[in-house]
C-alpha cells in the first residue's frame, strides 16, 4: 500500500503540468486511457454501461484530441516567441511597429469557425440521440429527490422503495444507501422530480445526470446492455445541509433478478406509488404542486 | 501655521484626520480607484482564507476541520460571492477608476460624485452582505447562485441569507451607476485627436465591459429584489407552481454569465497594454481586437443557459451553438497577443512575467470551456469539479494573474515607486506553481464523479489522493502572497522615487507620458495623439507610427 | 461618438434577430413541457425570449439617444484624426473637488437596505437619513454658495 502511496506523489509531481499522463492504479488502464480516463468500464462484449455511453466517450476523446492540438499550437508559438524573440543584451532599439496582417488574421478567425461548425455538429447529432425519448420503455421509474435521500417508484410494476437519509456512519456501507435496481438489456425512462428543493440524479458511470425540480417532472431515456453491476449516484445540485450525503446506487442485474427483487419489495407491503402527497409544505399557497407533466 | 505660496500648494504635513477626510470626501477618480483597488483586495484575501478552510476541510474524508456542513456551505457560498462580486467586480472598477480617464487624456469621469457614490454603495452593501456572518445562525449558505427554492425562507430561514440579498442589490447598483460613469466618459471626454480607434486596448475593453455591466446588473437587482419579497415580505414570485426555480435560474444566469466576461475582458485589456510595452511593438490587430471585444460581449449575453443544460428546460442547440461560437472571438484575441509577440523584443520583468502566466493559463481554461460548452459532455460535467476547475483556471488565471501584472505595472503611476523586481518574480513563481497544483488535478477530481459543494466525500471514491494534492497546491498559494505584502511594505517604507514619465521605458498609452505619480488632475500637458501608442510616439520618434511622424514633420 | 450609435444600433439589430430565432428554434422543437405551451399554444419560453427582446430595445434607446447627440455636437476634436490638443475647449466642466455626501448616502442606503431585512423599526430610522443624503447630494451644487 506505502509504495502504491509513493508512486502516486512520484506522478503527482509531474500532475502539476500534465495529468492526463496520470495512469489510474486499476487493471483498467489501458481501457481508461481509451475513455479519455472518463469512468464507467466497457465490458467483455464491449458494451459500455449504458447505450449512450460509447457516443459521449467518442465525443469527449475526438474533442480532446483537437482541442490539445489547438491548445498545443498556442503554447508553442507562445514559447518559441519568447524564446527567439528575447531581448538580447545592450538591444535597445524598438523591432519594426507592426500593426496588422489581414490575411493571417483572417486565418485565425476562419479556422476556429470551422472547428465550431463541426463540434456543434457533432454534440448536436449525439445530444439529440440522448435526449430522444423512448416510446415504449420496458421499465418506467419514477425517481423522486427529497432532502436528503431518494424515493424510487417502479411505475408499471406498481411497488417502490422509499430512501431514509444517510448520515456519515452510514453511508460508508454500500448496503445502507438508497438502491435502484434495473434489468439489463432493457429500455428504461426515468421521471424525475422532487418533494421541495432543486436535486439533481447523477450516476457517475452512465456519464450523464438530470436535475430534479420542484413543480417539473424531467425525464431521461437509455438503455442499459449486457453489463452488470453497482453504480455509485450522487445528488449533484446543492440542496441543504446534507447534500454531500445524499448518496445513493443503481444496481443493474438480470431480468430474472429484477423480477425477483420486485417480488420481495412487493411482498414486504410496498405495494403502490410514493406519490406527491409526501411532497413537503403541501398547506402553503402555491407550493402544493403536482409534479405530473 | 505655513504660509500660503502663490499657487497655493500648502507644504503643512496633513494630520491623520485630514487624511482620513480626504479619503472620504474623495471625488478624485484615482483617489476612488486607489480605494476600491485596497477595498477589493482585502476581500481577496479575506475569500482566500475561506478557500483555505474549504480546501483544508477537503484534505481527508470526514468533517475533521469544520463543525457541521451547514458552516462548509456558508463557507463555499461566500467565499464564492465574496470572490465574484466584492473582489474582482469591484476590482474592475478600481483599474478603470485609475487608469481610462489618464488613458483618454480626460481631467476625471464625467460624473466624480456618481463615482464616489459607487464606491461608498459597494463598500457598505458588502459590509451588508458580510455582516450575515455576524447573526446566529451565520451567513448565507444557499451557494453564490441562490437557486430557489432552497434559498427561500422555507428552506433557508435567518436573517443572514437576507442580508446577503440585500446587500448584494445595494453593491449591484454601485456597478451599475460606475458603468454608466465609464460609458459618459470615454464617449464625451476624450482628448482631441483621441479617436474610438485610438483608444488603449484597455479603455475599450473599459467601454465594452460598462456596457455589458448596463445590460447584466438590472436583472440581478430585480431578481434580487424579487427573492427578498419572496423571503421576507410573502411574496410567491419564485413558487415551484409558477416555475420559480427555473425563472430564478433564467434570471440569475442572465446575468450570472456576462457577469463573467466583465470580469475578463478588463483584465484581457490589462494584457493588452502589457504585452506591447515589453514586445516593444503595437498591439497586433488593433482593429480585429476591438471587434472581436464588442462580438464576446454581444454574444455573452445569449449564451447564460448553458449554465442550465442539466435542467431539461432549455433550447439545448441554441445555447450550444452560441457558446460555441464565442470561443472564435476570444481565439482571436489570443492569436492578437500571440502576434505581438512575435517579432518583437522581449523582456521578462515581472508585469511580463503575469502577463504570460495569465497567457498560458487562460488558453487552457479556454480549452475546457470548449469542452463544456457541448451539452453531451457537460451532463456528466455539470456541477463537478471539473467545472471548478475551468472556472477558477479562466477567472483566477484571467483576474489574479492580470491583476498583479497591472499592480506591478501602474504601481510607479500610481505611487512614484517601482515594486521590488526580485519580489515579484519570487511571488509569481510560487503563485503559478501554487495555482496549477491546486487546481490541474480538480479537472481529474471531476471526472472521476466528485460533485462540487460536498463538504467531504468517501474513501472509496478514489479521490483523496487528488484532494489531498490540491490542498497542498493551495497551501503554496497562499505562501505566495507574503512575498507580495513584504513587497508593497518595503516599497512603502525604503523605495526608490522615480521622477520618470516613463520608468518601464516603452510605455505606449498617454498615461506614460504624464508624471509619477499622477498629477492632481492628471496632466499639466498631453501630448499629440496620432495614434494608438501617443506616449511611444513622443518618446520614440524615430520608430512612431506614420501618422505621428507625418504630423511631426509638419510641425 | 457616431461609431458608438452604430456600435449600440448593430446591438440592437443583433439581439432583435437573435430574440426572433430563439423563439422561433424553441417553438419548432419538441418539449415535454405542458407549461411552456400554455403561452401560445406552441412551444415558448418566455424568460429567455423577453430578456434578449429587451436588450435589443434598451440598446435602441441608448443607440437613439447617442445618435441624436452625436447629430447635435456636430464634429467634436476628438472623432478629428488631425486634431491638436489646443483644438480642444478650454472650458471641460465643473469637477466637483470634494464632496460629504456620497459617503452619506451609502451609509444611508445600506441602513435601509438592511432595513429590508432586519425589520421596520429600523426603516423609520434609514429611511429619511437616506432621503436627507440623496436630496443632499443631488442639490449640493444648487444651494448654498452655488445658488441661482
Amino acid at each position: 500500500m506505502l509504495s502504491k502511496r509513493g508512486a502516486k506523489w512520484a506522478a503527482a509531481a509531474l500532475a502539476t503540468s500534465l495529468p492526463f499522463l496520470l495512469t489510474a492504479c486499476s487493471a483498467a488502464d489501458q481501457t481508461a486511457w481509451n475513455r479519455g480516463l472518463l469512468p464507467g468500464e466497457v465490458d467483455a462484449q464491449g458494451n459500455g454501461v449504458t447505450n449512450h455511453t460509447a457516443t459521449i466517450v467518442k465525443l469527449w476523446t475526438d474533442s480532446w484530441a483537437v482541442l490539445w492540438g489547438v491548445g498545443i499550437i498556442a503554447w508553442a508559438i507562445m514559447v518559441y516567441a519568447l524564446i527567439a524573440y528575447r531581448r538580447r543584451k545592450g538591444d535597445n532599439t524598438p523591432p519594426p511597429q507592426l500593426r496588422y496582417n489581414n490575411p493571417i488574421e483572417t486565418l485565425f478567425t476562419v479556422v476556429p469557425m470551422i472547428l465550431v461548425v463541426g463540434f456543434f455538429a457533432f454534440t448536436a447529432k449525439s445530444m439529440t440521440s440522448i435526449e430522444t425519448p423512448i416510446t415504449n420503455p420496458d421499465v418506467k421509474i419514477q425517481a423522486i429527490g427529497k432532502q436528503w435521500s431518494w424515493d424510487f417508484n417502479y411505475v408499471k410494476e406498481n411497488t417502490f422503495e422509499p430512501g431514509i437519509q444517510g448520515n456519515s456512519e452510514t453511508i460508508t456501507d454500500e448496503s445502507n444507501l438508497p438502491t435502484l435496481w434495473l434489468p439489463s438489456n432493457s429500455k428504461i425512462e426515468i421521471a424525475l422530480s422532487s418533494r421541495d428543493v432543486d436535486h439533481s440524479f447523477w450516476v457517475i458511470d452512465f456519464l450523464y445526470k438530470k436535475d430534479m425540480l420542484p413543480g417539473k417532472t424531467n425525464h431521461m431515456y437509455f438503455e442499459t446492455t449486457t453489463q452488470t453491476g453497482t453504480f455509485r449516484g450522487k445528488c449533484a445540485e446543492l440542496c441543504g445541509e446534507y447534500h454531500s450525503m445524499m448518496l445513493f446506487n443503481v444496481k443493474i442485474v438480470s431480468p430474472a433478478e429484477y423480477q425477483t427483487h420486485i417480488e420481495s419489495l412487493k411482498a414486504s407491503g410496498n405495494v403502490g406509488q410514493l406519490d406527491d402527497s409526501y411532497n413537503r409544505n403541501q398547506n402553503l399557497p402555491g407550493d402544493n404542486v403536482s409534479n405530473e407533466g | 501655521m505655513a504660509t500660503a505660496t502663490a499657487n497655493s500648494l500648502s507644504t503643512k504635513k496633513k494630520s491623520k484626520g485630514q487624511i482620513v477626510v480626504d479619503w472620504i470626501t474623495t471625488t478624485d477618480h484615482k483617489k476612488i480607484g486607489y480605494l476600491y483597488l485596497i477595498t477589493s483586495f482585502i476581500y481577496f484575501l479575506i475569500g482566500g482564507v475561506m478557500a483555505l478552510m474549504i480546501r483544508g476541510q477537503l484534505f481527508e474524508p470526514g468533517m475533521q476541520m469544520i463543525q457541521n456542513k451547514e458552516q462548509y456551505n456558508q463557507l463555499f457560498t461566500m467565499h464564492g460571492t465574496i470572490m465574484l462580486l466584492m473582489f474582482a467586480t469591484p476590482l474592475f472598477a478600481a483599474f478603470a477608476n485609475i487608469l481610462m480617464p489618464v488613458q483618454i487624456g480626460a481631467p476625471d469621469v464625467a460624473f466624480p460624485r456618481l463615482n464616489a457614490i459607487a464606491y461608498w454603495f459597494y463598500f457598505f452593501g458588502s459590509l451588508v452582505a458580510v455582516s450575515s456572518y455576524f447573526t446566529p445562525q451565520g451567513a448565507a449558505s444557499f451557494g453564490w447562485f441562490a437557486y430557489v427554492p432552497l434559498s427561500s425562507s422555507t428552506f433557508s430561514p435567518g436573517i443572514g441569507g437576507d442580508l446577503w440579498v440585500f446587500g448584494l442589490a445595494l453593491g449591484g447598483f454601485g456597478t451599475i451607476m460606475g458603468g454608466v460613469n465609464f460609458v459618459t466618459t470615454i464617449l464625451t471626454m476624450r482628448a482631441p485627436g483621441m479617436t474610438m480607434f485610438r483608444l488603449p486596448v484597455f479603455t475599450w475593453n473599459t467601454l465594452v465591459t460598462s456596457i455589458l455591466i448596463i445590460m447584466c446588473f438590472p436583472p440581478l437587482a430585480a431578481a434580487l429584489f424579487a427573492l427578498g419579497a419572496d423571503r421576507r415580505f410573502g411574496a410567491h414570485i419564485f413558487d415551484p407552481a409558477n416555475g420559480g426555480p427555473m425563472l430564478w435560474q433564467h434570471l440569475f444566469w442572465f446575468f450570472g454569465h456576462p457577469e463573467v466576461y466583465i470580469l475578463a475582458l478588463p483584465f484581457f485589456g490589462i494584457i493588452s497594454e502589457i504585452f506591447p510595452v515589453f514586445s516593444r511593438k503595437p498591439i497586433f490587430g488593433y482593429k480585429t481586437l476591438v471587434y472581436a471585444t464588442i462580438a464576446i460581449a454581444a454574444l455573452s449575453m445569449t449564451v447564460w443557459a448553458h449554465h442550465m443544460y442539466v435542467t431539461g428546460s432549455v433550447l439545448l442547440p441554441f445555447f450550444a451553438f452560441t457558446t460555441m461560437l464565442i470561443a472564435v472571438p476570444t481565439g482571436v484575441k489570443v492569436f492578437n497577443w500571440l502576434g505581438t509577440l512575435w517579432k518583437g523584443s522581449i523582456s521578462f520583468e515581472t508585469p511580463m512575467l503575469w502577463a504570460l502566466g495569465f497567457l498560458t493559463t487562460f488558453i487552457f481554461g479556454g480549452l475546457t470551456g470548449v469542452i463544456l460548452a457541448s451539452p453531451t459532455l457537460d451532463f456528466n460535467l455539470s456541477d463537478g469539479y471539473f467545472v471548478v476547475a475551468h472556472f477558477h483556471y479562466v477567472i483566477f488565471g484571467t483576474v489574479v494573474f492580470a491583476m498583479f501584472a497591472g499592480i506591478f505595472f501602474w504601481y510607479p503611476k500610481m505611487t512614484g515607486k517601482m515594486l521590488n523586481e526580485r519580489l515579484g518574480k519570487i511571488q509569481f513563481w510560487l503563485l503559478f506553481i501554487g495555482f496549477h497544483a491546486t487546481f490541474l488535478v480538480q479537472h481529474w477530481i471531476g471526472i472521476a464523479g466528485m460533485p462540487r459543494r460536498y463538504a467531504t466525500y468517501l474513501e472509496g471514491d478514489n479521490v483523496t489522493w487528488m484532494n489531498q494534492l490540491s490542498t497542498y497546491g493551495s497551501i503554496v498559494l497562499a505562501i505566495s502572497f507574503l512575498p507580495f505584502l513584504w513587497n508593497v511594505w518595503i516599497t512603502h517604507r525604503k523605495g526608490q522615487r522615480t521622477n520618470l514619465d516613463d520608468p518601464w521605458g516603452y510605455g505606449r498609452s498617454l498615461e506614460w507620458a504624464t508624471a509619477s505619480p499622477f498629477p492632481r488632475h492628471n496632466f499639466t500637458s498631453i501630448p499629440r495623439v496620432r495614434s494608438e501608442s501617443p506616449a511611444f510616439d513622443l518618446h520614440h520618434p524615430e520608430f512612431a507610427a506614420p501618422e505621428a511622424q507625418a504630423a511631426a514633420k509638419k510641425g | 461618438m457616431k461609431f458608438n450609435a452604430n456600435m449600440l444600433w448593430f446591438l440592437t439589430a443583433f439581439y432583435f434577430v437573435d430574440a426572433v430565432g430563439y423563439a422561433v428554434w424553441f417553438a419548432l422543437g419538441e418539449t415535454n413541457d405542458k407549461a411552456a405551451e400554455s403561452w401560445f399554444g406552441f412551444p415558448f419560453e418566455p424568460i429567455g425570449t423577453a430578456a434578449i427582446l429587451m436588450l435589443s430595445i434598451m440598446s435602441a434607446f441608448i443607440g437613439f439617444y447617442v445618435q441624436k447627440t452625436a447629430k447635435n455636437q456636430g464634429q467634436v476634436p476628438e472623432d478629428r484624426l488631425d486634431a491638436n490638443i489646443e483644438d480642444g475647449d478650454t472650458e471641460i466642466g465643473f469637477f466637483a473637488p470634494w464632496s460629504w455626501w456620497p459617503f452619506f448616502l451609502g451609509m444611508f442606503a445600506a441602513l435601509a437596505f438592511a432595513s429590508l431585512a432586519v425589520g421596520w423599526w429600523m426603516m423609520f430610522i434609514a429611511f429619511p437619513l437616506a432621503l436627507v443624503a440623496l436630496i443632499g447630494f443631488v442639490f449640493e451644487h444648487s444651494r448654498g454658495r452655488f445658488a441661482h
